[in-house]
This record gives C-alpha cells, structure tokens and sequence, in this order.
C-alpha cells in the first residue's frame, strides 16, 4: 500500500426507485465522495448510507464475496459489489439493481426468491438411493477427483449475476438459466443421485430449459466464481440431444 | 381425439412427458445452419473464380451444368440444386425465428441490455439477429433469381447483372450480411455444442479470420465483376466463349463442341 | 393482524436453523423459519475450513475417536464447556459428517499412496493406505492432537449449507426470507412464538408455536473488525436477554480470530495454517515457535491471538497507515496447493489486497469471530428459563466451547445441534402436555407493543444518528473488551455504552417509511446491541480471572477456585426501557461430575489456580481407569464409568461410530 494521501474524488449514480411507493418514479441520483484505501463498493455505500442518505437501499451479508449477496449492475455489467474495488472503476460510475429479478428498492433485488423457485423447478438437491442412511456405517466412498469435480461445480453462490447477464432470461421470463443448468449439472455428476438423462430432460429438455439458451455466454463471462459454464451448458445440451 | 390432446387441453402438459421437440428443433437449426456455412463457403469459391480469369468461372458454371459429364450444359441442375439449398434455409429461417424477440417490448428491453452490458458475443448475436432478417429478403430475392433464371450465370452474364442490370449494391449488401451472419453463426455453433480442445479466444479468432478472409475475397471477386461488367456494357447480353481450354479439361468436354456454343443463346 | 400458527418456529435460516427445522419436519411437524436473507446467504457459509468428527481415515488421524475429540474440545473450552454436551456433540459428530455425506455434500476423499504436505515449515511424504481409498479426508487444524477437520476443499460452510438448504426445500420447509423477529411473545413461564417484522413491506405479523427456537448465529457486529457477516448483529440473543426471563451464558467469552486480513477483517481460513502456513512478523522471522514450542502456529485460537497482539506490543508488528500487522506466509505451500486448496483464499487476497498469496505474504491481524455466549440452554437446546424457548448454534449456549472454541467444531456444532435439538423439539411437540391454546389476546399485544415501538422511533423528535452510535459502540468493544482487558479498561467501557445506551433512547430518523427502511432498522438493532454489548463488558469486567479467550491482564490467572462457573445474564424484566445494566448470576461446574478434570490444556500458560474438588476428582477418575483397565473393559465402558451422557442423546444418535479400524 502506497502512503500517497492523494485520493479520487468520485462519483456514483445510483438507480433509485421504491417500487412500494406508488408515486415513486424511477430516476438516477449523484452521489460525490472521496476515495480511501482498499475501499470496495461495500465500503462507499456503507459511507453514503451512514453520512449522506440513510434511505439507501442495497444488501450485503458476508462482505467477503462468499455469499452472493450483493450483486449489482456496476457501469452495466452484473458485478459482486463487495469485491469490487472503487480504484478499479472510473471517476464517475453507474449503479443499477440486476435486472430479471423482482425489486425490492433501489440496488436491492429478491434473488433469494427466485433462486428457491427455481431449486423447486429443477429439483436441485440430491435424489439418493436410501432417505435414512445408516449413520454409524462407514461412509460410502467416492473417488477423490469425482468429489473434486462435483465440488467445482458447487461453487455457485446463487448471486443471479449470470441471469441477469443473460440475453435469453432478459426476453424469457421462465428461462432456467445457467445457474440452473450448472445445478443440474452438478447433480449429474454426482454418483450418488439416481437420476438418468431421461429424467434430467424433464427438468430442462425444452426452451425454457437448455434448448432455449442461445450460447450468448455472458453467463459464463460473469460469473464471479469462474464455474465453467460454457462448457457444462453445451455438455447438458449435447448429453439432452442424444436423448432425443 | 388422442388423450394426449385432451390432457394438454385441460391444462395438465405439464405431466406428460416432456416432448423431445425441442431437443430436435435445436439440433435441426444447427445443423441447417451449419449445412448452410459450409454451402456459403464452396459457393464464394466458386463465384471468386472469376479471380483467376473468365475461362476460369466458365468452366466451373460449365461444371455444376453438367456440361464435363452429361455431353450437355443443363442449367436446370443449378435450379435444382438452389431449390435444394432454399429448403434448407427456409427451414432455418424458421428455426431461428424462435429466438428472435417477440414483440416490441422484448426488443427494447434486450437492446438495452446488450448496450449497457457491453459484452462481445451477445452483442455479436444481435447482429445475427440484423443480418439474419436482412437475408429473409436479400437471400430470397437471389434464390428467385437462381431458380427462375439458372441459364444466367456466366462471366459475362453476371457480370452485366451486376453492373448493367445495376444490381451490385444488392450483392455487396448480402454479401455483408451472408458472411457477418455466417462468421458468428459458426462461431456460436462450436461453443454452444462446444468444439473439444479449442479455446474460445482461438475460435473468436478464427471466426474473425474467416469473416475477414472472405469478405476480402468477395469484395475483390464483386469487385471483378463490376469491372468486367463496366467494361462489357456496350455488348450487353453477349455469352462468354472461351477461346480455349487447358487441355486436362479439353479432354473432359463433349466433342467436336468447340467453339462452345453458349446453352443461353438458345434459350427462350 | 396477521397470525401464523404453526409447530415449530424457527429465527434464523443459517445450518443451525434449517438442520432443527429439517429435523422436526421429518418428525411431522409443521415449521416455520423466519430468515433476514435467504438461508443459502446465511453466514454459515463463510466457514471455509472444515468440520471436526473424528472420522481417522487419513494417516495423520489413525488412532482417533470421541475420546481424543472430546478432550480436545474440553481443553480448548478451558475447562468452560459442559462435558456431558461435549461427549454428546464428539459422539454425533461423525454423524452429521456421513449424514450430510448421504445428502450430498461433496467432501474432500482420501486418495490413498503417497503425497507430499507442508509440516512445520518442513516438506514430509505421508502415505495413506489402500483401505482409506475414497473415503472423507480430514484436515489439521489448531488446538487438535489429530488430523480430524472433515473439509471441502476451502468452501466447507458453503457446501454443508447449500446440501442442508436444498434438502429443506426438498422437504418443503417453508422459510420467510428478509423477516426479523422483533420479540418473542411470553407471559413469563412459556414462550408461544414471536413478532415478526417483514423488511420490505413492514408488516408486522404474530408467529404462534408450540416450540420457538433460536438460532440466530453470532454477534460479532458489535466489534469494530471482525470476521462476521453484517447481519451477525446478536438479534437473537437480544431476543431472549429481552425477555428478562431468559439468561445469556458466558457473554463475556469472544473469540479472536488470528489471521483477519489486515485491516478490513474478512477471515482467511485457518487451513493455511492447518495446512503449514506460517506467521513472520517486521523482520519476516517466525514468531509462534518461542512461545508455542509445542503447537507453535497451531495451538488453539485464543492463545495464537493473544500471542500476535503480544509480539505486535513488543514492537515487532509491521507498521502501516492503519496501524500494526503480522504476516501469514503461504508461500511455502506451492501454487498448485494455494490454487486448488486454498482457492477461496487465493480469490480474497486479489480481490481485496490485489495480492497473488502464491507469492506475497497476507498481512492479517486477529479479528473478532465468534460468540461462544449464547442463550442458556440444556443439553436438549430448552432455556431452564422460559419454557418452549429452544437455542441452537452459535446463538446458544449450551455449552460446548466454554471459554474458546476450537477450530472446526463452529459449524459442526451447527449441524450436531441441529440433529439433538431437532429430535428434542419434535419430542416437545409431541408431547400433549405442551399443547397450546393459541393464546391470541397476547400475541394482539405484543404485536401492539411493537407498533407502538417503531412509530415512536419514526416519529421521535431526537437528535441522536443511529449509525453513529452504532460506530461508537464498536469502536469501544474494540479498544475496551478486545483481546487483552482490564479492570479500567472495562469499567471506562461499561459506563461508556451504557451512555450510548440512553442516548439510543433519543434517536432521530430523516426516513419515516413504513416499509424497506434501512434506518429505522439501524436504530432499533442499535439499541438491542448496546444491551449485548453492555452485558459482555459487564461480564468481563465481574469475571476476574483469565480462562480461554476471555484473558484480564490484572488477573491473567485461570482460577478455578473461584470463577470455574458459568456468568448468567438478565436484563430486567420489570424495567427494560430504564434499565442499563444486566443482573449477573452465576452457576457452578461440578468438578466431581467431570470426566476430564481441570488441568493443563497442553499449551498456553501452566499457572492456574485449582478448584478444590480437582485432586479429589483427579484421583476418583485414576481409580476408576484402573478398575476399568483392570477388569479388561473397552474405552466405552471407562467412559461410560466416568461420565454416563448416552440416555441423554435422542435413541437414533446413541449408536458407536464405526472406522476402518474400529469396527461395529
């Protein structure tokens, strides 16, 4: 860290709008401060909240982009704001809620929603052979690189970023997305769920599901945690074709 | 009435199994439009030949008439071959319609999305979208052309369409569009079903190379016509003759046909 | 008014939460989980390094059981935790491992042969045998005499949270995400529930059940640094203070992570250290090996804490524009380790230091990061105190970590907790006797009360910034009730929040929306905290002795003598609003009950002052081992001589827990 003291002064333009008021239209605000060291966007809305609107609404939970809490529209693309340093963006920068997802008010979206809606849909969770394993019997095993696998997959935080990203969800309401598709992906993978390829194509064999997609792969170039979408989406894709 | 009909009817699809349609429609449209790539391509080729010289781009028409096989130019085969390739494309006109945006609403909300987003390949699909409604109507005019009139293709023939019958914008505007739509649409196609072992970053490159390449290529072969057209205006109408024919290709040619008679001189 | 009536409700949708919930819907009954975020955003997913249950599949852990884990815990608790718990919690443990195991948590597996790991500073070649082939892996971590912390690569919380979510939902667990409960609804002997406030829209809304559990998580929001989520605020446990009737266990006992990132103190996992990582300081020299000789970067939390802040006061801390720090160095792991192992690490150093940890030491600090305090409760998760109050996680105080908690057994408890206080939940709402008659009237007055409450704050003439206050409350945790503590220290800090705790009373607000109103929730969170603030000052200011992470600098002594007893803290009952101090009551251990006896814990300080009844006990359990021993029993049977703790577990978790070496 640099002991330099010069520091930016910066703008934000926030979207403000409270869906809850009724007279309320949507419009962009100015908000001016000064940069800091090490400050994140969690960091300068905290500092607007506390020292200059207090009815600023946006959500943060971990604050370490662990939780996916926070995803935003920072300059037009889908970002987790928590780990988005202020030095990285421009003097004067947009903040905007994800779209797709219902608004709560302001930068503050109900992905929390959605994302269950659609582990409902999909039947995200894993459909194993026996519901009440034997607790006191060794586990059963699992090759290390298989464990691996699954786990990268796993990574997904649920922050919608590849949702709102995408050009498809954006004209389809009921598309599944490739936070869906990357679930039912990783349930694939997993040798414990006993679900073949003809009951996955129940889930996502349609234009909602992964024939819908148009390869448009903002998802996969979005995504915070750098799960390989691009290369899942198509191997669902080819593996629900086969069926056909 | 099937039960499946009632089932859907009473609002219950959703129990059945899913159709495999979809799955099918998807394939379908890849393959449709990579048949087509791979069409667009020879067909460049073919039409570039007038680069390397008249005789040249007349034996090849001569070629796809059957001229070199059948003791005969048939231009009828070339129609029939265009009919062949319509159905493909109008088949994959269809396809594609399914992704293109429905309404108005659907419109603004995805170009307004793909503007402030600012990402690459979903700004490269709306250009698809573009290029893809232009060809509706450029590719169908052409496609008339070819079916209706197959007997018009020779150097000095299409050279006079595109620059006597003054239709040479009409060409640069679809060649643009065949190859800008063509480019991504092959490009899309090996990552969507993702090409093993190729970084997307290669095949971007690629996808820019070949779209280059081949509009370079077209551009100069329009060129070329333009020029042999300009320069052909005043004997309008005229076929071209070779003067005469290297002599591996000699030995393929009907007998005792040289001169070669022009088969559009003698058409109706 | 709307009113819920249901089974079971259930505050805080985290691993605790849903694994109670789960458990009770698998009983029949109804539940309701009120959450701030959605539950996969809870904080549970933070925990990145592991979980503890004594599996012994890898090498480094041949030779483990519950023994060796329950002894471990009881040491590192300093001699705090109830042991009967801690042999419940070690017993369930590799349990809940397998449990999640069959539900589809990925868990890292053993790949049998040799493989090259990073131990104290050395590289050394472990083989793991054939027979372990594909089974969970463990980890080392701090405090521990084997290799015993389960994992999933570094995003443990994330994985066992997101299998425990799914299968909630797959059993249609319903969950009322972005709602806080604002208070619990009692008349004093029996809690039916609680006032629930929707975020978004405002509406207030009664939850009536026949059990009410809370499990909330912690309150390390009440730390300036700290390595906890934002909502950790202790909203829980203010719950149940709240109700005067409900005490606050060990309140005064706050762990201190070592390795928060300097300065902004997001946790990096103590797998790097587990893993061989090493602390430097200025002069890049590696401190922990002359005070630790034994356990060096890896005894337990508190010592390793209290050690990085002593060596920073001799000076040898980095100097930076925000103050002292110490190095955590990875390098010596390899990239290919810190990439595959270590990623989430890897991602928080670039993304906050811009930082690549394959090449440039961590500047960390310790941070606040766990509550071990909690709402009182039984080994059943009940409140002694208010009947049908249940508590599970880190919001309870059950109490499995005493004074400190090892690594590793954070979210362990989380799901161990989950599975007991499940059944014991299901069996209090089985049981006729603890029917309810909705009692509606009561539910209508408080939901009132609560009305009356935010209407007041919007509408209040003062002048006080709820946000401001907020900021000085953690400011003076920081500096008054940090790592080391003082009998001034604590007396200046008490008397300064309970001023901020008047001044809470006068707070203005500009927004005076009835709906999504970050402000006004601000201001009413603020003065809850104020209370849990107060009563961890207070409590650390009576307890004068040093035990586990609670350490006076006046009194740096474990003295079981006299402080071997749990602090219990009420908050008036009569006078709520006026009152600005708890009332403190305190509850002995029973030292001829233990089957670990006070002594030594093996690293740390060696000058504790003993309970009266140690030699006794020490010598009672000598005999009684030799009795055993001699008779030719198995441990089982020692243990269960020692301290029988089996009929306190629900039936289907008292089985043994077979390993490769120990079979059924």
């Amino acid at each position: 860290m640099s002991a330099e003291t010069f520091h930016r002064h910066i703008t934000l333009n926030i979207l403000r709008y409270n869906p809850q008021d009724a007279d309320a239209e949507p419009r962009l605000q100015s908000y001016a401060l000064e940069e800091a060291d090490g400050m994140t966007l969690f960091i300068a809305l905290n500092e607007l909240r506390e020292h200059q609107d207090p009815t600023l609404q946006f959500d943060f939970v971990c604050r370490a982009g662990i939780c996916g809490s926070c995803a935003m529209m920072v300059n037009g693309r889908p970002r987790l704001a928590c780990r988005t340093l202020v030095a990285e963006l421009p003097a004067e920068s947009t903040l905007t809620p994800l779209p797709f997802f219902e608004l709560i008010g302001d930068l503050s979206v109900n992905t929390g929603k959605w994302m269950r809606g659609m582990s409902e849909r999909l039947e995200t969770w894993l459909h194993a052979r026996e519901t009440e394993p034997d607790l006191q019997r060794i586990e059963e095993r699992m090759a290390p690189e298989i464990a691996e696998a699954i786990y990268e997959l796993d990574r997904c935080v649920e922050c919608g970023c590849c949702v709102a990203a995408c050009g498809t969800a954006q004209m389809r309401p009921d598309f599944a997305g490739a936070v869906g598709f990357g679930k039912i992906a990783r349930f694939r993978a997993d040798p414990r769920d006993t679900r073949d390829d003809d009951d996955y194509f129940e889930l996502i064999g349609d234009d909602t599901g992964v024939f819908g997609c148009m390869s448009l792969l903002a998802c996969h170039d979005v995504c915070p945690k750098s799960l390989p979408l691009k290369t899942q989406i198509a191997f669902l894709r080819r593996k629900m074709a086969l069926i056909a | 009435m099937s039960t499946s009909f009632l089932i859907v009817q009473s609002g219950l699809a959703e129990r059945l199994r899913k159709s495999r349609w979809p799955a099918r429609l998807d394939l379908l449209q890849s393959g449709t439009g990579l048949l087509l790539a791979i069409f667009m391509w020879g067909h460049m080729f073919f039409v570039a030949s007038i680069l390397l010289g008249e005789t040249a781009m007349w034996s090849i028409t001569r070629m796809f008439e059957g001229y070199f096989f059948l003791g005969d130019a048939h231009p009828r085969l070339v129609s029939g071959a265009a009919a062949g390739v319509l159905l493909l494309f109008v088949l994959h006109a269809l396809l594609a319609l399914r992704k293109f945006p429905a309404s108005y609403r659907q419109y603004h909300i995805l170009r307004a999305h793909i503007k402030a987003m600012r990402h690459e390949d979903s700004r490269l699909w709306i250009w698809q979208v573009y290029t893809g409604f232009a060809l509706f109507f450029l590719a169908s005019a052409h496609f008339y052309q070819m079916l209706a009139w197959p007997q018009n293709i020779g150097p000095y023939a299409s050279a006079d369409r595109v620059w006597s019958d003054g239709l040479w914008p009409f060409y640069l505007l679809m060649l643009l569009a065949v190859e800008v739509h063509g480019g991504i649409g092959l490009y899309r196609l090996a990552v969507k079903w993702n090409w093993p072992g190729l970084s997307r970053n290669f095949l971007k490159r690629l996808k820019w190379g070949l779209t280059g390449f081949f509009l370079v290529l077209g551009l100069m072969t329009l060129g070329t016509y333009m020029k042999i057209g300009f320069e052909h205006q005043a004997r309008y109408g005229e076929r071209y003759r070779p003067a005469e024919l290297p002599a591996w290709l000699e030995r393929l040619a009907p007998e005792g046909d040289f001169p070669r008679r022009d088969p559009k001189e003698d058409a109706p | 008014m709307k009113t819920r009536i249901t089974d079971l409700l259930v505050i805080g949708g985290g691993l605790a939460g849903l694994r109670v919930a789960i458990g009770a819907a698998k009983r029949g009954h109804e539940v309701l989980t009120l959450s701030l975020v959605p539950p996969k955003r809870s904080h549970s997913a933070a925990a990145q390094g592991g979980m503890q249950a004594s599996l012994a599949n890898v090498a480094k852990g041949a030779g483990d059981t519950e023994d060796i884990h329950f002894e471990d815990t009881v040491r590192g608790s300093d001699w705090g935790a109830d042991q009967v718990v801690a042999r419940m919690f070690v017993n369930t443990a590799p349990k809940a491992v397998r449990e999640l195991a069959a539900w589809g948590t990925p868990w890292s597996r053993v790949k049998s042969g040799e493989r090259e790991v990073v131990i104290n500073n050395e590289k050394v070649t472990l083989t793991e045998r054939e027979a372990a082939q594909g089974l969970i892996a463990q980890r080392d971590f701090g405090g521990t005499k084997k290799w015993r912390t389960c994992y999933v690569s570094d995003g443990t919380g994330h994985a066992m949270l997101y299998t425990v979510s799914d299968q909630a939902i797959a059993r249609g667990v319903a969950v009322e995400e972005r709602c806080e409960a604002l208070s619990l609804i009692h008349d004093g002997e029996r809690c039916y529930g609680a006032v629930a406030r929707n975020l978004v829209t405002g509406e207030l809304f009664a939850c009536l059940a026949r059990a009410t559990v809370i499990a909330t998580g912690g309150a390390g929001r009440l730390y300036r640094v700290t390595t906890n989520a934002v909502i950790c605020e202790g909203m829980g446990h203010a719950l149940a203070l709240e109700t005067g009737v409900a005490a606050l266990g060990n309140m005064e006992a706050v762990q201190f992570h070592p390795t928060g990132i300097f300065p902004a103190g997001i946790l990096v996992t103590e797998g790097c250290r587990g893993d061989g990582g090493l602390l430097r300081d200025a002069e890049g020299h590696r401190f922990m090996p002359d005070y630790e000789p034994e356990k060096k970067e890896l005894a337990s939390r508190d010592v390793v804490s209290r050690r990085m802040e002593e060596h920073i006061r001799r000076g040898l801390g980095v100097d930076s524009r925000f103050g002292a720090h110490l190095w955590l160095d990875i390098t010596l792991l390899g990239r290919r380790h810190i990439e595959h192992n270590l990623r989430e690490v890897k991602e928080i150093c670039a993304y906050f230091l811009g930082i690549d940890p394959a090449e440039k030491w961590i500047p960390v600090r310790p941070a606040q990061h766990y509550t071990m305090g909690g709402v009182r409760t039984r080994h059943t998760g009940e409140s002694p105190h208010l009947k049908g109050l249940f508590a599970a996680g880190e919001s309870a105080c059950w109490d499995l970590h005493g004074f400190n908690r090892l690594g590793g057994n954070s979210v362990a408890e989380t799901v161990v907790a989950g599975m007991i206080v499940g059944e014991s939940v299901a069996d209090f709402c089985d049981a006729p006797e603890n029917d309810l008659a909705a009692p509606v009237a009561l539910a209508r007055e408080c939901v009132r009360r609560e009305e009356e409450k935010l209407l007041a704050l919007l509408h209040s003439k003062g002048e006080e910034n709820a946000f401001k206050l907020c900021a000085e409350m953690q400011e003076i945790m920081t500096r008054c009730v940090g790592i080391f503590r003082t009998a001034d220290g604590l007396q200046d800090g008490v008397s300064h929040l309970q001023r901020l705790l008047q001044r809470s009373r006068h707070i203005g607000i500009q927004s005076k929306a009835w709906g999504s109103n970050p402000e006004l929730v601000a201001a009413y969170r603020v003065r809850r905290m104020l209370k849990l603030a107060i009563t961890i000052a207070y409590g650390a200011y009576q307890r004068t002795e040093s035990r586990g992470a609670h350490f006076r600098e006046d009194f740096p002594v474990r003295n079981d003598r006299d402080w071997l007893k749990r602090t219990l803290a009420f908050w008036c009952r009569e006078a709520e609003e006026e009152a600005t101090l708890p009332h403190l009551e305190y509850e002995a251990q029973d030292v001829n009950t233990m089957e670990l006896p006070p002594g030594w814990r093996g690293y740390g300080a060696k000058n504790h002052i003993e309970h009266p009844d140690t030699a006794e006990r020490q010598f009672a359990v000598e005999r009684i081992r030799n009795h055993v021993q001699l008779a030719g029993s198995d441990r089982f049977a020692l243990q269960q001589e020692l301290m029988p703790y089996l009929e306190k577990l629900p039936a289907r978790l008292r089985g043994r827990n077979e390993r490769l070496d120990e079979p059924l």
